[in-house]
């Protein structure tokens, strides 16, 4: 690589920092949610500051959580949209996954994948927020909502839960230089071209 | 070895005056602030509260075309199989004593409140001060040195007894016995099997009746608590770990996706 390699901005300022609020309020909740999941899990409440204090600030990370996720859905819902060639990349997703991708529909800025787990994360987080509520003021609420609530809430945390691990695999050591693109906002076209080839190819007609 | 016995509160609600002496004794007992309820009623309170744990329940029915007075003191139960301790996150925050008693240890409590929904008896309340939740201890500081609760030395008519769970069953049995000869043919007690029997036993002159008492006619904790507390574990378990294993697999048996073409 050389110094004065061409670089491609590929998420701006707001776009980084909205994402890495997410990250952050996403990890704070997920960690003192699985603290109050099961008392073999309690343990994670002492880096936290206690039980206490963790019943008192999950409910308030999730709310960060959601309001971030909000913004994130705001600047990426339009881009997020599934098309025919998403769909057939996702009933191959398994040749992506193994590296065979001879064939495979060409990826825009977001390939399927990253677009399901933006849809994964909203729905989720939708039914985080208000099973998420009813759990807040537990004397406030009926008790067949809450008899729900305390189905829906892990369930909902479990799905997500699960797609952040596997994201969080993908953004840092399954696609080298991924990383990157999201701290420092740039890739280089070659990533680009290889990556995410349709997006690449809109970027250099506008040039 | 010889495990300590289990105690059983016994409340035969044939006998019951409603004087109340009982809910005095426990709030004196237990040092609670006295607020009163809403009023338009015999009742004390409308319902248990924080500070409030011991309520004697003024059922109006009717029997036979009269008018008449169910009254049942309603305080936690102490099920041998207790839902609050099932949907507790917070190790040692609810525990099962020797002898049955289903205590709360507010140090360790965090106020989540997953007890109130796992109660099938709707006992545990949280107290906006402490956000803390409470309830009957069956007066575990007393019955530990050896005393009976404080409801049962302040009841009147001897309606309440403590002692022995099985003493308190027989005793209990004779009772309703005796009820039925004297023509309530459907008197019986009070123990329910769904949440394992507990050790807060009745005797009802209307056994088959136990809603005109202010009691539900076949406590279980509920499905869903199962089902959270169950296989929604394992699930999620599964999940994490594979999570993380399953990814950690992948890197090994395909590492990363390198830049196509690249000649570096």
């Amino acid at each position: 690589m050389s110094r004065n390699e061409e670089r491609l901005a590929r998420f701006n300022f707001q776009e980084r920092a909205i994402h890495w609020l997410a990250a952050l309020s996403f990890l704070y909740a997920a960690l003192t949610g699985l603290a109050l999941w099961s008392p073999r899990l309690f343990w994670l409440a002492s880096i936290f500051g206690g039980g206490d204090t963790v019943r008192g600030w999950h409910p308030w990370g999730g709310v960060m959580f959601s309001l971030v996720l909000g913004c994130m859905f705001r600047n990426w819902a339009g881009q997020m949209r599934l098309d025919a060639d998403d769909r057939l990349w996702l009933r191959q997703a398994h040749r992506y996954a193994t590296h065979d991708e001879e064939g495979l529909p060409e990826a825009g800025r977001f390939n399927a994948g990253q677009k399901m787990l933006f849809w994964t994360q909203f729905a989720s987080t939708l039914f985080l927020f208000l099973s998420g509520l009813v759990l807040w003021f537990p004397e406030a609420m009926p008790r067949s909502l809450r008899l729900a609530a305390i189905l829906i809430h892990p369930t909902a945390a479990i799905i997500s839960i699960g797609g952040i691990i596997v994201h969080i695999y993908m953004g840092t050591a399954a696609v080298p230089e991924a990383f990157r693109g999201m701290i420092q906002g740039w890739v280089r076209p070659r990533w680009a071209a290889s990556h995410h080839p349709k997006w690449y190819r809109e970027l250099k007609k506008k040039i | 070895m010889s495990l300590p016995h289990t105690v059983a509160k016994l409340i035969d609600t044939s006998s019951c005056i409603g004087c109340k002496a009982c809910e005095v004794a426990c709030q004196e007992w237990n040092d609670q602030e006295f607020t009163l309820g809403t009023g338009g009623s015999y009742q004390t309170m409308p319902d248990l509260a924080h500070n409030f744990w011991n309520l004697i329940k003024f059922n109006e029915t009717e029997h036979d075309g009269r008018m008449a007075w169910n009254m049942a003191k309603y305080q936690c139960m102490h099920c041998v199989d207790p839902g609050c301790l099932r949907a507790c996150p917070a190790p040692g925050a609810i525990v099962v004593l020797p002898n049955g008693t289903v205590d709360f240890n507010h140090q360790n409590c965090i106020g989540c409140g997953y007890c109130i929904t796992g109660c099938p008896f709707d006992v545990p309340r949280l107290s906006p001060k402490s956000s803390k939740v409470y309830k009957c201890t069956l007066c575990s500081d007393r019955t530990a040195v050896g005393l009976e609760p404080a409801c049962i030395k302040a009841c009147p008519t001897h309606c309440l007894s403590f002692g022995r769970r099985e003493d308190m069953l027989g005793k209990a049995e004779r009772r309703a016995g005796q009820l039925q000869a004297d023509g309530f043919q459907q008197a019986g007690v009070y123990n329910p099997a769904g949440v394992g029997g507990t050790n807060v036993i009745y005797v009802l002159a209307h056994a088959d009746r136990p809603e005109a008492y202010g009691l539900p006619r076949d406590p279980r904790i509920p499905w869903t608590v199962w089902l959270w507390k169950g296989p929604l574990k394992w699930i999620g378990n599964l999940v994490l770990l594979g999570g993380i294993l399953g990814t950690f697999l992948h890197y090994v048996r395909y590492g990363p996706r390198r830049v196509h073409d690249e000649q570096e």
